[in-house]
């Protein structure tokens, strides 16, 4: 007879379970707490205008990072998007190419088509044309 | 299975023909043809020749009924198409995205119709969606439709959350996606309160799609932001597909998870209901007297519209069943009419309305039979569709229900009539209307009065068809 987990799960499930849980999301909690004002009581402070500025990998910052970008780049990035898709699907295909046989070849196939439908039609949209 | 694979083939022959085809105004001939063979389609499979033959592991079940409901929907398409597509081609340089958007609603529309399972009535209503946050923002340069998009995308997506998380409920609760709760083994479940929450929040995330309040917040902002043709789409067809839904959902689960059948954890259905409906004729009814712009008060119009279909959700019956289809045909019918009109006005206040009758005879007579529709003036397929409701809640013995739902219809007519008065009582110098009426138009405003009058003296031509 099919038993239902969840079900099961009512079961077992009272407050006291989770009492290990809490522990230590109070623990969690204070570690937390206790070394953030340990280290802002005890570390030694020096405030130069260096510190306040944001992290660039060493390189000096310039300018503001909220430009207007040209919508080509998020084209090809959706259209990476797609092919890192259509990749994903290729590897488990390629392990089982043998098992799945002439269904799975038209399944895909079917897929690679869709996919081809829509390339094409992103193509003639002039998606890929980068001078205007 | 026509219906999903067609629609879905016709929206890709419509993106490769805006891409191949440089002729744009073949475009709307396309999408006019792709649409016969779509219904054709659909009606052929109701009568048992279905095209593909592909196991669904019954997560699809097509029955007459949704199907029936299909051609319903796609015949309000075809002629949605036929009256406002020179309006379509108006709005930007991308028609035949326009209509291919359409299609893959339609689609959305076919899978809600069939659904047999929560996961494909999500993926439905997403297919659905979707295209319409495309629709309502097509106007690129107005920023009230940036702004209508960007709103109904945001909602949507929070009200799908809501939805999912219903639906992750109900699962947690029975171990199954089934529309119908499953017994395990041979014993019978207990309810779970997890179910009647899941429950509970799909009615919220459907009550958002369908716009019933207090839900409604975001239907006049979109409505009114989203270029007029498209609201035309969005307040007709996918309105009542939402409902369609909303019902199919519903009707299977309210019995189990009833307060009458599950003292411990079920719901009181009927007053969850009638509290959602009454709300929801307020808020529309009440709201939309006190608008300045004909637009608007068609969106709150359309919030109090809802709140007549919710009536076939109070009381599962065959009389309400039938009225869903009237309702359905009538208010898309109503709907498109109406819009069709409301694009060619150069002012959308109701002064804008003045004098039409003078300078636009036909205009006016097509948009006095649809607002008698909506208003549910007898001998209108409105009145009919209103009957049917109402009757369907007199039937389970909530008579009192029926009675304010006439009083809040009462007060629809006052601001459906103050149109009607603009046109005909009241004169302009110049024609209130900005482009000539094509005789395209004319011929789509006398389909859709007919239809309105044929329905509204003899319901049972459409209703007929129900049980074939």
């Amino acid at each position: 007879m099919p038993i239902h987990s969840l079900l099961d799960a009512t079961v077992v499930n009272t407050a006291n379970n989770y009492f290990p849980i809490g522990v230590q999301l109070l623990f969690a909690a204070g570690f937390v707490a206790t070394m953030l004002i340990m280290s802002a009581l005890l570390g030694p402070k020096r405030k130069t205008s260096d510190k306040l500025a944001n992290f660039e990998s060493g390189i000096e910052i310039t300018g503001n990072a909220r430009q207007p970008m040209a919508i080509k780049y998020f084209l090809v990035a959706i259209l990476f998007v797609l092919f890192d898709v259509e990749v994903i699907f290729f590897y488990p295909y390629a392990v089982n190419f043998r098992e799945l046989g002439w269904a799975g070849f038209g399944a895909v196939a079917m897929f690679v088509g869709f996919f081809i439908v829509g390339f094409t039609y992103i193509i003639k949209k002039g998606a890929l044309i980068w001078e205007d | 299975m026509n219906a999903i694979i067609l629609s879905a083939i016709f929206g890709v022959v419509l993106m490769m023909a805006s891409a191949f085809v440089s002729n744009r105004s073949l475009y709307k001939t396309i999408a006019l043809a792709c649409l016969v063979l779509l219904v054709g389609a659909n009606i052929a499979e109701t009568l048992g020749y279905s095209f593909f033959t592909i196991d669904t592991h019954n997560m699809l079940a097509f029955n007459k009924m949704g199907l029936f409901f299909n051609t319903i929907c796609f015949t309000a398409t075809l002629l949605y198409v036929f009256i406002s597509s020179s309006e379509i081609e108006r709005v930007d340089n991308y028609t035949a995205e326009y209509f291919a958007l359409i299609f893959f609603s339609l689609c959305g529309i076919a899978i809600l119709t069939s659904f047999n399972n929560l996961l494909m009535m999500f993926l439905g209503i997403e297919i659905m969606s979707i295209p319409l946050y495309i629709l309502t923002g097509s106007d690129k340069r107005n920023l009230k439709s940036n702004e209508a998009a960007l709103k109904y995308f945001l909602m949507g997506s929070f009200s799908t959350g809501i939805l999912l998380l219903g639906i992750a409920f109900i699962y947690g609760a029975t171990g199954s996606f089934g529309l119908e709760s499953i017994k395990v083994g041979t014993l019978q479940m207990q309810l779970s309160i997890l179910e009647v929450t899941g429950c509970i929040l799909l009615l919220i995330a459907f009550a958002f799609k369908v716009s019933a309040a207090p839900f409604h917040f975001w239907t006049p902002d979109v409505y009114d932001g989203a270029p007029s043709v498209f609201t035309s789409f969005m307040a007709s067809i996918i309105k009542v597909a939402g409902f369609y839904a909303f019902v199919k959902l519903f009707e299977s689960r309210i019995e189990t998870t009833s307060f009458a059948t599950n003292p411990a954890v079920g719901v009181n259905w009927h007053l969850l209901f009638a509290i959602l409906i009454i709300a929801t004729l307020f808020v529309g009814n009440i709201t939309a007297v006190f608008q300045q712009s004909v637009k608007r008060m068609l969106a709150y119009s359309s919030i109090a519209q809802a709140g007549f279909m919710l009536f076939a959700l109070f009381s599962v019956n065959a009389f309400s069943k039938e009225g869903l289809y009237l309702y359905a045909a009538g208010y898309c019918l109503a709907t498109i009419g109406i819009f069709a009109v409301l694009v060619r006005m150069k002012d959308y206040t109701f002064e804008g309305f003045n004098g039409l009758a003078k300078h636009e005879p036909t205009l006016a007579f097509a948009t006095t039979v649809c607002l008698l529709s909506l208003a549910g003036i007898p001998l209108t397929v409105g009145f009919f569709a209103k009957y049917f409701m109402l009757a369907a809640v007199v039937k389970q013995g909530y008579a009192w229900l029926a009675i304010v739902g006439v009083l809040f219809a009462g007060v629809s007519i006052y601001y459906y009539f103050r149109v009607i008065a603009a046109m005909y009582f009241k004169s302009a110098d110049e024609n209130p209307a900005a482009v000539a009426t094509s005789s395209t138009v004319k011929i789509g405003l006398a389909v859709v009065v007919a239809g309105i009058i044929i329905l509204g003296v003899w319901p049972h031509a459409l209703l007929n068809f129900l049980y074939f």
